[in-house]
């Protein structure tokens, strides 16, 4: 059985829950990550990837494969974060971990530190839209013509918001 | 730290706090239980509202088209019977009379005063 994600969405719009259930499973984990990393709460993500993955289901009937469907769903969970009213405070990625570098003395590493948690302080600070275009470029190595498709603008307009964001983070790390 | 180092730093510092974290087993449980429930009605798209319309069954119910029989037998027999008709009808004649000169009776002019309705 073709078990691509066309074809799963080809059985999800004929009502088929385990296809949901299947799509569900095969992107969640990357999606939750993405919304974590746009709006920087662990549960505002959930709320969101639930959502996402609710217009999946309801959508379904309606979809049509113009475009990949990972970059469908990239789209619908990163307009889901940009909707969000309330802005959730940042949060540090601890989880994943840091590498010590063995080389670095305790006074060293403690200024990389401090500058770290000031980027991430920065990065939070940032409109959501050059929040989002930062993320999917510099956090999933995207390019500005895959970011312009799922922020729904063009190529020129993902540029000016990386400069803009790169602008704002250097003066806010300035100040 | 000069200008490139900087830039430098500022690159590497994006990619660092913008990475993907590790997946969270935990929080996808979550979601996925979440979504274990009734999910809701699907939207179906409008070009196939003519076939969802055409898409009906006309096998007949026999139970319903008996029910249906005797609906149209019951709505026979009434009308034929004329279960409407006002039961003083039958026996005061001349109250029939009167229901015809009703719209008379009220237009013509009052008989003391002359005025008309």
């Amino acid at each position: 059985m073709d078990d691509s994600d066309e074809a799963l969405m080809a059985r999800i719009a004929r009502g088929d829950e385990r296809a949901f259930r299947a799509l569900a499973s095969r992107h969640l984990p990357v999606m939750l990550g993405l919304a974590r990393r746009i709006l920087g709460n662990a549960a505002d993500a959930e709320d969101v990837a639930q959502e996402a993955m609710l217009r999946v289901w309801t959508h379904a009937p309606r979809w049509q494969p113009l475009a990949l469907f990972r970059t469908w769903l990239t789209r619908v969970v990163v307009n889901l974060c940009l909707d969000r009213k309330r802005r959730a405070p940042w949060v540090a990625l601890e989880a994943a971990g840091e590498i010590v570098d063995p080389a670095l003395g305790a006074s060293e590493k403690a200024e990389r530190d401090e500058r770290e948690r000031l980027v991430a302080a920065a990065i939070a600070e940032l409109p959501a839209r050059q929040r989002a275009a930062i993320v999917l470029t510099y956090g999933d190595g995207m390019s500005n013509a895959q970011v312009a498709e799922i922020l729904d603008t063009s190529v020129s307009a993902v540029e000016t918001l990386l400069v803009r964001g790169k602008q704002n983070l250097r003066r806010a790390l300035s100040s | 730290m000069d200008k490139n180092q900087s830039q430098d730093f500022l690159e590497a510092a994006l990619k660092r706090q913008t990475q993907a974290p590790p997946a969270d087993d935990a929080a996808v449980e979550r979601v996925l239980k979440r979504l274990s429930g009734p999910l809701p009605r699907q939207k179906m798209p409008l070009w196939r509202l003519p076939g969802v319309l055409l898409d009906w069954q006309f096998a007949p119910a026999w139970p319903r088209m008996a029910a249906l029989a005797c609906c149209a037998a019951l709505g026979f027999v009434i009308g034929i019977a004329g279960i409407d008709r006002r039961f003083d009808a039958s026996v005061v004649p001349f109250a029939i009379a009167s229901h015809s000169d009703i719209g008379s009776i009220v237009f013509e002019p009052e008989a003391l005063t002359g005025a008309r309705p």
